[in-house]
């Protein structure tokens, strides 16, 4: 079942936050594509630990090989220890996928000083510690880096400071797509919509009445792993330090949904 | 007033499937002491999933945020998470009052992060009757005391059908708070 079509056979993915949610579609789709896979979690011993290691076999027992690393993206020394196991374990790094996220849903004037920091370390600084410690590998190979963001990045979500690390991140995308380019290193972001996963479970909580959005305007997490996989292809060589809206129009469409 | 309405079994029951519902384990498993991450393996997203499950069956609000943020949110910045992630004294004595934690030590200088062992599947159930018991005696929009439910867990108005108001969950917890504080002079 895996390995359907094997565009990225020999290469290896390293996709953060991925034993759930949009990460672990991302996942699979490479795994789909013949890729090997480095799922990485935050927390061990918990349900996502568990997921991961889940998502590990699935793949595996499908004909694919992944592995399961545990990588807190907000600490220096977990990013650069989940990157060298990846690379002793498979010796290559092709796509580094940053997804990862973890924020408290609250107005951000309401945010502690602590809640702020944990959110610009896990949400930016984080990010940048990926970059970083994946650049020798990534150089090797011509690789690709690929940014989750969110329509919170552009638009007012309630209870939603994610957004403005995501709107930050989008800036690092268009830098380093730059200062990225002697070492061949290729930058985009896929800016998701909506799409029925975890965060949203917790986001529904806070924005009410956002269920009675019209079905056909919330995504499945197959297609921003879609999104994904095309950046990661010769198909994208044209697209530099963009962030391409994946959101079935749901940005563009402004008050229509509301006003059905 | 405390409802009679639903009875505290079915409460319990309907905190069960909510969970078997957010992580996928089986019902047998869960018991009224399960610790929720410690024996289920819930995570922090998890709990929202629970609260969410809880919110569509019984039609109310559980709270949003923890008793510590609340505290903090009163207190100021500090007064319960040091600037470590540390409980202060003050915090430690106000958990203590709130949770029986049998299997967390609660002592001061524990992490904020190992706060979450102590809830239960018990204490889950406790903060569902809590908003459940925070139902006026009388419907505030025809002032007739005829409660009565239908699918046996959404309450409505015997006489003019309109939904039951509750307090939320972090109303509750502030109104808590405040009793607590006010006895104890703990922050």
């Amino acid at each position: 079942m895996f390995a359907k079509n094997r565009i990225f056979q020999n290469r290896v993915a390293f996709i953060t936050g991925s034993s759930r949610g949009i990460g672990s579609s991302i996942a699979r789709e490479f795994a789909h594509c013949g890729a090997d896979v480095v799922i990485t979690n935050r927390k061990q011993g918990g349900s996502s630990q568990a997921k991961g290691k889940k998502l590990c076999e699935e793949i595996s027992e499908g004909g694919g090989r992944a592995i399961l690393v545990n990588c807190d993206i907000s600490q220096k020394k977990s990013v650069k220890k989940a990157i060298s196991d990846a690379k002793a374990h498979f010796g290559r790094l092709d796509f580094l996928i940053l997804n990862a996220a973890r924020a408290p849903f609250k107005p951000i004037e309401r945010l502690f000083e602590r809640e702020l920091k944990d959110l610009v370390n896990t949400n930016y600084l984080g990010h940048i510690f990926c970059i970083q410690e994946s650049i020798p590998l990534l150089e090797k190979s011509g690789g690709k880096i690929v940014f989750i963001s969110s329509l919170g990045s552009r638009f007012y979500n309630p209870s939603y400071p994610l957004g403005s690390m995501k709107a930050a991140m989008e800036s690092v995308v268009r830098d380093c797509s730059e200062s990225l380019r002697e070492k061949k290193i290729l930058v985009n972001g896929v800016c998701g919509g909506l799409v029925k996963t975890d965060s949203f479970k917790t986001m529904r909580l806070y924005w009410e009445g956002i269920e009675q959005l019209p079905d056909d305007l919330f995504m499945e997490p197959e297609e921003i792993a879609d999104a994904v996989i095309f950046l990661c292809g010769p198909a994208s060589r044209g697209i530099r330090g963009q962030t391409l809206i994946v959101d079935r129009g749901l940005s563009n469409s402004l008050l229509y949904p509301v006003l059905q | 007033m405390a409802q009679k309405i639903i009875a505290e079994e079915r409460i319990f029951d309907e905190v069960k499937k909510a969970i078997v519902n957010a992580l996928g384990v089986d019902a047998e498993s869960i018991k009224p002491e399960s610790i929720l991450t410690m024996d289920l393996d819930a995570e922090s997203l998890d709990f929202l999933d629970i609260s969410y499950n809880l919110e569509q069956t019984f039609g109310f609000k559980m709270a949003r945020h923890f008793v510590l943020e609340h505290a903090e949110e009163m207190f100021g910045e500090g007064s319960a998470i040091d600037e470590n992630g540390c409980l202060p004294p003050q915090a430690v004595e106000m958990l203590k009052l709130r949770f029986n934690g049998d299997r967390t030590s609660l002592e001061p200088g524990m992490d904020m992060d190992e706060v979450v062992h102590l809830i239960t599947v018990d204490s889950m159930a406790g903060s569902v009757l809590d908003i459940l018991d925070s139902l006026p005696e009388t419907c505030p929009e025809c002032g007739r005391s005829s409660w009565k439910t239908e699918d046996g867990t959404h309450i409505l108005c015997g006489s003019c059908r309109a939904d039951a108001v509750y307090k939320t969950g972090d109303e509750l917890v502030i109104d808590w708070l405040k009793q607590v504080q006010e006895k104890e002079h703990l922050f």
